[in-house]
């Protein structure tokens, strides 16, 4: 079974290296590939002197457009499932196996790790909290399944997802919305509790200033996701 | 009416913007498919600048009290229109130059890996 792990890093030269480390030190089964997306720092320096398979990207294009660049190269690659790790440090590679466990025994297309499920590990602040809720309930609203924590970064997906995700993804703010999408497609998705760390080095894509925006502009995409007619994947 | 004062920086505007059109679909920083469109807008205020009167008529007709506004407001719907057309395209232009980069770089990566190999 080929099973890649994905790292969108844009400027993370401070934890890139040890993100890695330890992904390969506590999964050592699953292949690794840094997208780095344009930065502007020391990260694909080290990610060359270290022999870590990157794929560098000349154009910044956000998160969305980087993590799709890893879905594109598992479904080309023929891996049979990916996961996405943040550059961050934020989420803990000791989860892997539990998602992978829980994505294999359940036979799901897609896998999420939410902090909600036992409120346990870094819960981010009470104003963000209550806006995931917000996306809860309108995702369960459109897509009709309870996703606690749709804006969770760490999901494990089968090739199934990885080839829908190829195709589409969304741009910023991607989270929610693929998630409906991949609801809107019939696909089994299920969550799992895990425990999630505050982000070590770099720093949130969703500022205090621009909380408002993400919002608006999520709400605004899920709608249209809930009104756009899909295909089944 | 319109006095020929405006009449005349009216014109004059025109003609300079419609010379640096010119110039720049000459060194190609514009494509033609917009140099028409720019061209098209001018020509249009300039032929109702020299022509007030063409205006009268139909700026009585949806209540606009003198003709300079009939081509303000003119020019502003069309002007709006060609500033939507742009949207659209460069939606389209950033999912391509998104599609592009990504194939190039997943390319660049299996060359790399090649490379790698034969060494």
């Amino acid at each position: 079974m080929k099973k890649l792990v994905i790292i969108p890093a844009h400027n993370e030269a401070l934890s890139i290296k040890s993100t890695v480390e330890t992904i390969r030190a506590k999964a050592p089964s699953y292949d690794v590939i840094v997208i780095n997306d344009h930065s502007l720092d020391d990260t694909g320096k080290i990610l060359k002197d270290n022999n870590i398979p990157a794929i560098n990207l000349s154009v910044n294009l956000g998160i969305g457009g980087a993590v799709q660049t890893g879905y594109k190269y598992g479904a080309i690659n023929g891996y049979d499932l990916a996961v996405q790790v943040d550059g961050d440090g934020q989420h803990d590679p000791e989860y892997l196996k539990t998602l992978e466990e829980a994505l294999i025994n359940n036979n799901a297309d897609l896998v999420i790790g939410s902090r909600f499920i036992d409120k346990e590990g870094f819960q981010s602040s009470s104003l963000r909290r209550s806006g995931i809720r917000y996306f809860t309930g309108l995702i369960k609203l459109l897509g009709h399944q309870t996703i606690t924590d749709p804006t969770s970064g760490m999901r494990m997906v089968n090739s199934k997802t990885m080839k829908l995700w190829a195709k589409d993804y969304p741009r910023d703010f991607p989270e929610p919305e693929s998630c409906l999408m991949a609801l809107k497609s019939k696909l089994k998705v299920m969550e799992v509790p895990v425990i999630m760390k505050e982000r070590q080095g770099g720093k949130s894509s969703i500022h205090i200033l621009k909380g408002a925006y993400y919002m608006i502009k999520v709400t605004f995409a899920l709608i249209l996701e809930g009104v756009r007619s899909h295909d089944d994947a | 009416m319109m006095t020929l004062k405006i009449q005349i920086i009216i014109a004059v505007m025109i003609a300079i913007f419609v010379a640096v059109l010119f110039v720049m679909t000459v060194k190609k920083s514009i494509q033609p498919k917009y140099t028409l469109a720019w061209f098209l807008i001018s020509l249009g205020i300039l032929i109702l600048d020299i022509f007030p009167n063409l205006m009268t008529a139909l700026s009585d007709a949806i209540g606009i009290f003198s003709p300079v506004n009939m081509i303000f407001f003119v020019g502003f719907l069309y002007m709006g229109f060609i500033i939507f057309a742009l949207s659209v395209a460069l939606s389209r232009m950033s999912g391509r130059v998104t599609s592009l980069t990504q194939e190039m770089a997943i390319l660049r990566k299996k060359i790399e890996d090649k490379e790698e190999e034969s060494k």
